[in-house]
Order: structure tokens, then sequence, then C-alpha cells
């Protein structure tokens, strides 16, 4: 069975049609990279799956039934920061774990965890109001680890990083993939990026967006960015979206 | 704070106006039946009732003069005292911000005066000044001097030393960087603090009104609870909430004429 | 640490500056009637003295302030209590909201002083009328802020925790509430001033104890003395009062103290 399937997915803002008639599925356990210009609708389409907006048109189901965030184990990374601004960086972690109605010991011990992961353990006592921009973003990220869901998606969310934390985040996103045999759906604007760690790209159009084209990306893992194959990957899909 | 539900916005519009409608209806209706009832029903008057009364006062006078008089005798000594507060509070505030001397000087008087509550003055006024006008401009004045002053000084104090800076690489004198730049900068500050003072010289003048006067819709509430006619009372008070409001809302508009510039960051 | 000893070190400075401005007018160089202005000498004598004496208003100072902080506290514990909750409910609720919001936009103006007369003829002389004066404006003002603080919540930490699975109550709970608290907060501050200020005046009409009574009486006996110590005591309280409310908020509201 399918993790994600979307059906004839349209959405409009008004006059403005954003999504339109959008299809296809996700794997269930794959890492799905989502690539396309500004404003196309890449967050739009996960703000639907989320239920954040209503669809016009078309479905989104989730283990071949409609979303249902209580049921089902989500987590999304936004782009913007969201970082409750009256949590410390540890109670910030610990929200997701606090929702799904985890022990109290399991929720001190995944956030301990998710914390080492992404490297903030000496902070946890901080707050929002003390941290720097990539530090926060950081700190949604173990959020959305604590909680090990089942459906992991991601809206640019290494953008703010340094290239050393970046790279780093990445291969521990792919170890984290692995081990939870989670399902990934990644947007981001860095092709690099999206070929280093996705098996598959979905390359979408301007508005009124639609999928341009679908890319497997069968190299093996762990990839070298300056092997040839991932080179001649990396221009095919630069390729694709030169337009932009 | 629900879904981000895609409603047309006229469609939300004149659903918050069907519920507004309603809910003054349940009101109205409410208080009606109140009015009707046993013990309660006694110190109620009928909301028709006050309604009435109201549109009456503009024509028949409530004790010695009609409700438009009454209005305008709070109006005036709301305006005297404010503006005694404006006039006193914003070159105080602006002394206190620009000159080092100034600071040192008033200060200490003013840090004295500032936390005191603007109606425990009534009495020092009634003595000072007697039980006339006097004594409600000096309490109307000192309640609103306290705001201004403090909006007054921080808004200056706190004009952006990146333009003061640059001015003054201009070759801007002393006097040039006051009118041109510490001024304009502290002017959303001054709105600001007249707007709060405002409210709370509104207040002081239906205190003062209350305690000792013989008109002024603070007079109105006072003498209605002397006759114990609850209809006057709430008379009253609909006129005071009723040109408090105006009053506010023209302050807002008039800050809104003058500091263009400055709403686009609200 | 340095710089706020400097500042305070500046306070005491202009107070002993006024005290003796103040002094060297009235004792020393007699600008002024004894009866318009008192020296501090006497004011502060007066002060010590009226604690324990209890002419001419037939109450100590003890009683009065007792009087007045019991119906303050009071009238503001109950307004805080029903007030913040509504205000919570009115602005996360849509029809609650719809309902309420008008009938409050006709309340707000009236100044809390306003009501006196009113709650007066409803409850005649007595604690309960004025009780009901520092209710009034408490609940409204704390309806006000706790509205404005939910309504504020971030759509964003909405989403976060609806994207986990929390319902519409939790996400009330775990979301909305905690981050309007310094909202919340202003709101009972503002409130606690005005309750303080609206009973004085209240005191001051109808009552025959309190801080307000003691000065409008003292007043009417042309005891300057007295309406100044009775003044320093109504700021003083008025003060000590903000400065709890400010601990509590320090406490309860964390993450903002870099603000």
């Amino acid at each position: 069975m399918n993790k994600v399937e979307v059906r004839n997915l349209t959405k409009s803002f008004g006059d403005l049609l954003v999504l339109d008639d959008v299809s296809f599925d996700v794997k269930d356990g794959e890492f799905l990279a989502i690539v396309g210009p500004t404003g196309c609708g890449k967050t739009t389409f996960l703000n639907s799956l989320t239920q954040i907006y209503d669809i016009d048109s078309g479905s989104i189901l989730l283990n071949g039934e409609p979303v249902n965030l209580k049921k089902h184990s989500l987590a999304y990374i936004m782009q913007e920061y969201s970082t409750m601004s009256w949590l410390n960086v540890r109670q910030n972690v610990q929200f997701g774990l606090e929702i799904k109605g985890f022990s109290r010991k399991e929720v001190r011990e995944k956030a301990e965890r998710a914390l080492e992961l992404v490297g903030l353990t000496q902070f946890r006592d901080y707050y929002p109001n003390q941290l720097s921009a990539s530090m926060l973003q950081r700190v949604a990220i173990a959020r959305a680890f604590a909680v090990q869901p089942d459906l992991l998606l991601m809206d640019e969310p290494y953008g703010q990083l340094d290239l050393e934390l970046r790279f780093k985040l990445e291969d521990e996103l792919l170890n984290l993939w692995r081990k939870l045999g989670t399902t990934v759906i990644f947007i981001t604007h860095n092709i690099e990026e999206a070929v280093y760690l996705s098996e598959r790209i979905l390359v979408l159009s301007n508005k009124p967006t639609a999928i341009k084209e679908t890319i497997e990306n069968r190299l093996p893992y762990p990839r070298s960015v300056t092997s040839e194959a991932f080179v001649e990957l990396r221009n095919r899909v630069t390729a694709l979206i030169k337009w932009w | 704070m629900n879904r981000k539900k895609k409603r047309s916005f006229a469609g939300s519009r004149t659903e918050a106006l069907v519920y507004g409608i309603l809910s003054l209806v349940i009101l109205l209706a409410v208080w009606h039946l109140v009015s009707l009832g046993g013990r309660i029903g006694k110190f109620f008057p009928s909301p028709f009732l006050v309604i009435r009364d109201f549109a009456n006062a503009f024509v028949h006078a409530i004790g010695r003069n009609t409700m438009l008089e009454h209005i305008f005798f709070s109006l005036r000594r709301v305006l005297v005292g404010f503006g005694l507060g404006v006039v006193v509070g914003i070159p105080l505030g602006l002394v206190m911000a620009c000159s080092k001397a100034g600071r040192a000087f008033f200060m200490p008087l003013f840090s004295i005066v500032r936390p005191i509550p603007g109606l425990a003055w009534i009495p020092l006024a009634i003595l000072w000044f007697g039980l006339g006008e006097q004594s409600k401009y000096f309490l109307i004045c000192m309640t609103a001097l306290v705001g201004i002053t403090m909006q007054t000084f921080f808004g200056a104090l706190y004009a952006d030393p990146v333009l003061i800076g640059a001015a003054r690489m201009l070759g801007a004198g002393k006097f040039q960087l006051f009118v041109h730049i510490i001024l304009p900068s502290a002017i959303p500050n001054i709105f600001a603090g007249l707007q709060g003072s405002f409210a709370g010289a509104w207040c002081a003048v239906i205190a003062a009104e209350m305690i000792r006067s013989d008109e002024g819709t603070g007079w109105i509430i006072f003498n209605g609870m002397n006759y114990a006619n609850t209809a006057q009372v709430i008379v009253g008070m609909v006129a005071i909430g009723l040109v408090g409001l105006i009053a506010s809302t023209l302050l807002k508009a008039l800050e809104r004429r003058l500091c263009a510039w400055n709403i686009q960051g609200k | 640490m340095k710089k706020r000893a400097k500042y305070l070190l500046l306070s005491l400075f202009s107070l002993g500056l006024f005290i003796f401005a103040w002094y060297l007018v009235t004792d020393i160089l007699h600008t002024f009637p004894a009866q318009a202005l008192p020296s501090p000498t006497k004011v502060v004598l007066t002060l010590v003295k009226k604690f324990t004496k209890k002419a001419p208003d037939g109450g100590t100072l003890f009683q009065h302030i007792w009087a007045s902080l019991k119906l303050a506290l009071y009238g503001f514990s109950l307004g805080a209590v029903i007030g913040i909750p509504v205000g919570i409910l009115m602005a996360w609720y849509r029809k609650a909201d719809l309902l309420v919001t008008p009938i409050f936009h006709f309340l707000r103006p009236i100044p809390p002083i306003a009501w006196i007369p009113l709650m007066l003829v409803f409850f005649g002389i007595g604690q309960t009328a004025k009780a009901a004066v520092i209710f009034v404006s408490t609940v409204t003002n704390c309806i006000l802020n706790s509205y404005i603080g939910i309504k504020q919540t971030k759509d964003v930490h909405v989403w976060v925790a609806r994207t986990f699975g929390a319902s519409n109550g939790r996400i009330l709970f775990k979301v909305a509430i905690p981050s309007a608290l310094p909202m919340v907060f202003a709101g009972l501050s503002l409130s606690m001033n005005l309750a303080w200020m609206s009973l004085v005046a209240a005191e001051m009409l109808a009552a025959d104890k309190g801080l307000g009574y003691m000065i409008q009486y003292a007043r009417m006996m042309a005891r300057v003395d007295l309406v100044i110590a009775g003044m320093v005591m109504i700021t003083i309280i008025g003060a000590i009062l903000n400065r709890i409310l400010s601990a509590v908020e320090h406490a309860v509201v964390k993450g903002r103290h870099m603000q």
C-alpha cells in the first residue's frame, strides 16, 4: 500500500489557482524530494496534507484513509520559526511527545536523545530569545525527530544553517530515516541536497502547479557529491528547472 | 482560533453583524424582562424608559441644563485641564529628555508626583483651589500630566541615534537636531501619551463632578443617585461612555492625520 | 549591578533633594501659610501618629488601610477570577466571540467611577457597592486583555500542535493560554491600578472608613497635613501592590525575562 496517495489535488486562494489537479503517490518508507520554483505551492501542498488548509477538490490519503492527525503519526518541520517562546529548549522538544501521550519517562528520554542528535544538549535550559536563528531551527528539527514519526514533512529545514551543520544533519536525517523506516517528504530549493538525500525527485512547474517530471534517484547510499553519476543527475534536474 | 477556513470576507462580515445585532437584542430583552420582575425590577428601569429619558434630556433639562449643556460643561473642563497638562507636560518631557541639567532638576519632583494615583489629588485640589472650577482644572491637569510627560520624555529620549548621528555629520546644530529629528520621532509617543492620558482625564472630570458640582455629566449620575432615579443614573452613564468614546476616536483620527508616515508600522 | 546601584542612588538623591526643598520652603522660609502647605516634618509626624490615633475621623491608619485593602483585593480577585477565563473563552470560541463582544464594546467606555452611583443605588451605602465597582472595572479589563492575548496566538504554534494531533481544547491549554500570559498579566496590572484608584474615589463619595474616606474627611476638617499623609500612604500601598504583582508575573511568565 502506498503511504500517501494524492489524487487530483486542486487548491486555489480566491482567484489564484495554486495546485492544479496534482496526483502522485509516495511509497511506504520512501524518501521523496520535491523541488520547484518559489511560490509554486510546495508549502501549500504540505499545508493541505496537514489540514492547515482546506482543499478545493481532490483527496489526500494516508495509509489508505483520509488524514487523521490524532491517529496518524506526523511531524511537520515548517519553513517559519515555530519554537514556542514561553518554553525552554527542552520543553519545546518535549512538546510533540507530550501531545502524543508518551509516559513522562519516555518523554524525557526521547527528548534527550533528539537534543543530542542536533547538538543542543548544553542549551536545554535556554529560552528561544537567547538562541540564534539556526539553533531555533534545530530545536524544531529535534522536536519533530523526537516523536519518531511515521511520516516526516520537511519544508526547507536546513536553509538557515551553515554548511558543516547542514551536512551533519543531512546524514543524521538519512540515519533516522533508515532506522525508523519513516516516510519522508522533503522540500528544498537546493538541487544538490535533493539529489544527496532522496530516492525520488518530484519536479514541479510554475503556478498553476502540476508535476513537471518525476526522476528516480537510484544512486547507492552513502552518496558522494563529487561522483560522476551524482553530478550527472544533478545537472539533469538543474536543466529541468533552468526556466525558473 | 480554529481552522484557516477560506470563508469569503463579505460572508464573515455579515455574520458578525447578524450576531452583533442578535446579542444586542438579547441584551435588551433580558434587561427588559429583569426590569419587570419583583425585587430587582424596582431598582431597574426598563431599557425603553432609559432610551426615552436619554432622548428627552436633550430637550428638557435635567436639573438646570439640558443634556448638551451638561456635556459641554464636562468637555470644557476636560479640555481646559487636559490642555494645561499638554502645555506643561510636553515641554517638560522634552526638556527632561534633551537637557541633562533639566533632567537633574525636574526628575526628582516628577518621580515624587508620578506614582500618586490621579484621583488621590481630589482633597488637596479642593483645599488649595476651593470648590469651583479651578480645583477641577488642577485635578484633571495632574491626572493627565504624568502620562503626557512620561511619553514625551521617552519618545524624545529614544529618538533613533543613527538618525541623530547622521544629522550631526551633516552639520546640524542643536536646535535643528531638535526640530527635525527629535521632535518628529517623539510625536507618535506623544500621541500615545495623549490618548492614554485622555481616558484618565475623562475619569477625573467625572470624579470631580460627582464630588462637587452643579452641572456636568458626572453631576447627572450623582444627582440621579441622590434621588434614587436609576434611569437618570443610567442615562448619565451612557452619556459619559459615548462622549468618552467619541473623544478618543477623534483623537485617534487626529493622530492618523498627523502621523500618517507612522501608520505602516502599526 | 553597578548601574542599578547608580540609579538607586540617584533616586534617593532626588527624594532627598525634594524633601529638603519642601522643608526649606515651609519651615525655614515660610513661603506658604501652614494651612496650605505643612512642612514635611509635620506630615511625617501626622502619619506616624495616625497609625494609632483615631481622631479626627474615627479610625486609625491601620484600620483605614485594612478596610481599603480588603475591599480592593476582594473586588480585584473576584474580577480577575471571572474576567480572565471569560476573556479566554470569548477569544477562543467563535460563537461566544460574536455574541458577547458587541455587549462588551458598550460597557467598556464607561469609566469605573461612573459605576459608583448605580452600584450605590443597587446595594446601598456599604462595602458591597464599592466592591461591585472594583469588580466591574477589573472584569472589564481582564476580559479585554485576556481576549487580546488569546487573539494574538501565533498561527504557527497552533499548527504545530495540531499536526501532532492535539485537539482544540488541548491547543487552548498548551499553546494559546501560555502564549497569552504576558497580556493577561498586563491586564491584571492595569486592573490593579484602576481598582486601587477607583476604590479611593469611591471611598471619598460614600464610606465611613478607608483611606479615601480618611483624606476626604481630613479635607473637610482642613487638615492638609493629614490629607498629604493620606496621599503618601495611598501611593505607597499602590506601589507595593504593583511590586507584588510584578514579582508574581516574573515567577509565572518565563521566557520573556530578556524582553
